[in-house]
This record gives C-alpha cells, sequence and structure tokens, in this order.
C-alpha cells in the first residue's frame, strides 16, 4: 500500500489563509490516529515552515506524505531562496521586515524550531530559485516525543 | 457505558429536510436521511446552531418546553444575569420581583457565583504563573460548548481547560440546607431551577463526565419564561420592595452579572494581562487549531465562547443580542463593575479547595473516547478516492454537510456511494 499524498498550494503572503495546509494535515492525523505527540510534532513544523513561505517564499507547494510509522512533510517555494542556510538556522537570526515582527512573527526561531521537533530535516535552497524544506518524522521512537 | 443523548430534538413532522442545519453543524453530527435531519447523538456538543439555523422551528433544545408551573414545592430560580440583559429599561430587582410573581419562591441571582469563580480563576493563573509545566495559554471552562468541543476534537487540549468549577457548579448543598432552613421545607421538597440562555447546560444524561451542576434539578431555556415573566414585569408599577421576601437577594446591584454575558464580560472583570475573549464557533474553531499548532503560548487565559456576541447570543434567549448588550451597557454605566466579595473569604475558600471541581477536564474525554472512530490509511485512501470522484462542490443532495464527510461516511459505512447524485448518473449512463 502506497503511502497517503496530500499536496496544498501555499500562497504568499495571504495572511489570511495562511496555516490552511497545516490544520488539514493535522486533522486528518487525528482521524488516522497518529499519537498526539507526533501530531504535534509535524503541525508545529508544518505550520512555521508553512508561515516561512507566506512570508519571504511566494508561492508555494506543502506536501505531506502519511504513511503508519513515517510521515514526510516537503515544503518548496520559488521565492529569494536562503544565503546562508547555517546562519538561518540560528536561533534568533531572521530576515523578517518590522511589518511582520509587528505580527508577532519574525523572532528568529522558525527554522531551529522545525529541525528540534523533526527527526530529520534538510533543507537545499538556490538564492534567486527558491528553497524545499524536507522534514521526516518517525512514529516509533516519537511516542513519548519532547513536543514543543 | 450509556449511550449519550444529543442536546438537541429534531421534529420530523416540520423538518423539510433542507439541509442548513447539516452545514452550520461544527462536528458534523447531522445528515439528511429519507428527506429528514438525523443526528449522530455521540457527536452532538449542545452548541444550538441546528436550532439557530432552522427555518421551519423543528429543531428544539431538550431543556425546551420544560414549562414552569407552580408545584407544591419550593421552587428557586438560579437566575443566570443574562436574564437582565433581556427587560431594556428594567432594574434588575424587578426582573426578579417578576419572578416572584409567575410564582418562584425564591430566587438566586448568579453575579454572586461568577464574582467568585473570576477570583478563582485570577489566583489560580497567579499562583501557576511561574510553573512552566502550566499549559499555556488556559482556557476558560464556562462555556459547556467549548468544553465538549475539545473534548470530542481536540483531547490533546484537554489540559488546557481552566480546572475550576463553574460558577453555576458552586451553588453547593449548603444553598439547599439554607433554603430548607428558610422556608422549613425538607431538602427534598426543594427544586432549583436554572434560567439559562444556553441549550447545553444541564446535561440530559444522569452521570454525565462534563455535568458539573450536580445540584441543580431542571434548566429552563429564558425563551420559554419570557412571555410570561414579560408580563409580570410589566405588571410592577409600584415598586414596593419590602412586599417580596427575596429583595435582600437583590444585594448590591452590580454590572458584574450582566457584563458577563458579553464576549469578553469575564475576563472584563479579572486582573489577569494577558487575555483574549474570542466568540463565535467559527473563530473559536481557528482559534483551538493554532493553539493546538503550538500558537498564543504567550497568552494566560482565553475566554472563548460558542454564540457570537457571548451568552448574550445565546440560541435560548428572548431578545437580540445587540439589544441586550445596549442593555448591559446602560447598566454598566448605572451600577459600575466594583467588588463585592472580601478577598480574605475566597481565599479560604480556595484553600479549601471549594473551587475545584471532582471531575478533572481530563476525564472529559472519556464520555466521547471512540465515538469517532479512527480511521487506517488504506480507508483514508479509499476516502481520498472516493472524493475525487464525488462532484466536490457539496452540494448536499447526499444528505451530509460535503463531500469529505460524505465519503468518509461511505467508508464507514454509514452512507452508500449511490446516495451521491454523480455515482448514481454513472450508473445509469454508464
Amino acid at each position: 500500500m502506497p503511502a497517503l499524498k496530500k499536496c496544498f498550494h501555499i500562497k504568499g503572503r495571504d495572511f489570511n489563509h495562511a496555516g490552511q495546509a497545516s490544520i488539514t494535515v493535522q486533522n486528518l492525523l487525528k482521524k488516522l490516529n497518529f499519537a498526539p505527540a507526533m501530531i504535534r510534532r509535524v503541525s508545529i513544523c508544518g505550520y512555521e515552515g508553512e508561515m516561512n513561505v507566506v512570508m519571504h517564499g511566494g508561492d508555494g507547494l506543502f506536501c505531506a506524505e502519511i504513511d503508519t510509522d513515517r510521515i514526510t512533510v516537503e515544503i518548496s517555494d520559488d521565492g529569494p531562496g536562503i544565503e546562508d542556510i547555517a546562519r538561518a538556522m540560528e536561533k534568533g537570526f531572521s530576515t523578517a521586515t518590522d511589518e511582520y515582527r509587528e505580527m508577532g512573527f519574525g523572532a528568529g526561531m522558525g527554522l531551529s524550531n522545525m529541525e528540534k521537533n523533526s527527526d530529520q530535516m534538510d533543507i537545499e535552497s538556490t538564492p534567486g530559485k527558491g528553497t524545499i524544506v524536507r522534514m521526516l518524522f518517525q512514529t516509533a521512537e516519537t511516542d513519548s516525543s519532547q513536543g514543543a | 457505558m450509556m449511550k449519550p443523548r444529543a442536546y438537541v430534538n429534531f421534529d420530523e413532522s416540520f423538518c423539510t429536510g433542507c439541509t442548513k442545519c447539516v452545514r452550520a453543524c461544527p462536528t458534523k453530527a447531522i445528515r439528511i436521511r429519507s428527506g429528514r435531519a438525523a443526528i449522530f447523538e455521540q457527536l452532538c456538543i449542545g452548541c444550538g446552531e441546528c436550532i439557530r439555523v432552522c427555518p421551519e422551528g423543528a429543531v428544539t433544545s431538550t431543556i425546551s418546553y420544560q414549562s414552569f408551573e407552580k408545584s407544591g414545592r419550593v421552587s428557586v430560580a438560579i437566575v443566570s444575569p443574562i436574564l437582565y440583559a433581556q427587560f431594556p429599561g428594567v432594574m434588575p430587582c424587578d426582573v426578579l420581583t417578576g419572578l416572584n410573581r409567575i410564582g418562584f419562591d425564591h430566587a438566586i441571582d448568579l453575579s454572586y457565583y461568577l464574582e467568585m469563580y473570576q477570583f478563582a480563576a485570577e489566583e489560580f493563573i497567579a499562583r501557576n504563573r511561574e510553573h512552566c509545566e502550566t499549559p499555556w495559554p488556559l482556557i476558560s471552562p464556562i462555556c459547556p460548548v467549548i468544553s465538549r468541543l475539545i473534548a470530542l476534537k481536540y483531547p490533546n487540549l484537554l489540559a488546557h481547560i481552566l480546572p475550576l468549577k463553574p460558577p453555576v457548579g458552586m451553588v453547593g448543598p449548603e444553598v439547599r440546607r439554607q433554603i430548607s432552613q428558610k422556608y422549613g421545607v425538607a431538602e427534598s421538597d426543594i427544586v432549583l431551577y436554572h434560567l439559562t440562555p444556553c441549550p447545553s447546560k444541564l446535561v440530559p444524561l444522569e452521570g454525565d463526565a462534563l455535568a458539573e451542576l450536580p445540584n441543580v434539578d431542571l434548566a429552563l431555556g429564558i425563551n420559554d419564561i419570557y412571555p410570561k415573566l414579560l408580563e409580570a414585569v410589566e405588571s410592577i408599577k409600584d415598586r414596593d420592595l419590602s412586599l417580596y421576601p427575596f429583595q435582600q437577594l437583590c444585594f448590591v446591584p452590580n454590572a458584574r452579572g450582566p457584563m458577563w454575558g458579553m464576549s469578553g464580560g469575564e475576563i472584563a472583570g479579572m486582573n489577569v494581562d494577558r487575555v483574549l475573549a474570542v466568540s463565535g464557533l467559527q473563530e473559536t474553531i481557528g482559534y483551538i487549531e493554532k493553539i493546538e499548532m503550538g500558537l498564543f503560548r504567550d497568552m494566560e487565559y482565553i475566554e472563548f465562547r460558542a454564540c457570537s456576541e457571548g451568552c448574550l447570543g445565546g440560541p435560548l434567549t428572548a431578545v437580540d443580542k445587540y439589544v441586550a448588550r445596549s442593555t448591559v451597557q446602560k447598566l454598566i454605566k448605572m451600577f459600575g463593575m466594583g467588588r463585592r466579595i472580601q478577598r480574605s473569604k475566597l481565599r479560604r475558600l480556595y484553600d479549601k479547595g471549594s473551587f475545584f471541581p471532582r471531575t478533572r477536564p481530563a476525564e472529559k474525554r472519556q464520555k466521547f473516547a471512540g465515538s469517532d472512530p479512527a480511521l487506517s490509511i488504506e480507508e483514508m485512501q479509499r476516502i481520498e478516492q472516493i472524493l475525487s470522484q464525488t462532484p466536490g462542490n457539496d452540494c448536499g443532495v447526499c444528505g451530509a454537510p460535503d463531500c469529505r464527510t460524505f465519503a468518509e461516511d461511505v467508508a464507514r459505512g454509514h452512507a452508500d456511494l449511490n446516495d451521491c447524485y454523480r455515482f448514481m448518473l454513472d450508473k445509469y449512463t454508464r
């Protein structure tokens, strides 16, 4: 049985619908009876990733592949890309504008939070072309997960 | 386990099968079957949206039409202050007098308990502020619909519900004792009626883990007593308070009670800084989903109300919520929002544990456990596959609120593929 794959378009700067992909996936995982901690990790990472695209990446695609023991989330966009990935991963590093900070985003915790809450995370980015973030979540070890 | 009952009744003779309630239901508990509304009772959280949207008046609260009649027993009205807001230009005391005229022997104004609750909530937040294990934000336990929604759909968040008794739950056995002394009757000869704007205040199932009102006997919808009460209130011309035995209960008038009915009214009376008030089911669900994703952790307390504009917008109110709100605003101007209960007394009660319910919120899940069985990935794939063949425009012809729910119903064996006109067409045109 192949894994269940769901993809959603993310529209850049559309804050009214931002988060919809993560919420839909979250509801799906609940119906599939995944462990609460697992759902929480996927939701937190999905949401952070989705918001990154909404704020920086322009339009993008959010794909979740769900299997009984593992979930992968791939978030890709055709935005400006990340110049220095290592730097972007640092806690507190942020390129968010003042406007976004006023909205409560841009604390520079997004990527590090995603790394902390996923079991594996890869970022592929070409400046000027776009970014792909892949995250893997595994059921077995995560039932008593650390959460957020 | 006892079978849960829905909080609403559908009258088949009025139902036209129009699907308005099907679409309005936040837990997708209603379907049209053979042209009439049918409900998955275990999914009903008592929000009353179906009562509101039904154009035929076919949906009623299970507590409706329990008309109040004077009996040989001492009848006591436990008055939600939302009742005052139903009578523009009338003083709260006169509303209570009106209750006396329509046959209640005694009235207990809940404002007192609301203030106790507000204190207890403040105290809980202040004492737990520094504990990192407290699941911020805390969620107000006041709206029973929200608590049930969380128990049913977001059980991970049950720990966020502030573990305090709601005000009506504080109407303790001592009240019954006092009344029995005052009227010289046995406690069994007293009936406590909760007058409420909410279809879900009294749980229709005995032994319900959600029931925190062990000392209340019956709930009456405000709209059910309104016509009689209006007549009585209008007849009060000469206000001779000495005539009425329960004038003492109209203790210092204060707008805290009526204010409570407005969205934001609960937190307005509390000394907590990082608070939010959200009303309306759609908005509430949006917030709850975000809390589940780890947002709003910088908030301490969120007041959710299923009804838009708060309890003044309850399905069992008599007057329009905006008119009611204007009445409350006048009462605030007149009476202010001062505190009436001594802090030291409340602190003693708090330390004694008087504000804490026996049922911890986490136990609420039990009632709803298994009501929405989990699906396997194979079933979910079948759902996606069915969904891709449906028209996808949520037309409602099949009797489900949307195509996805229809597909789920088929996978769960609650519906037949041919209930969808698209599958039906394919069958005959192939």
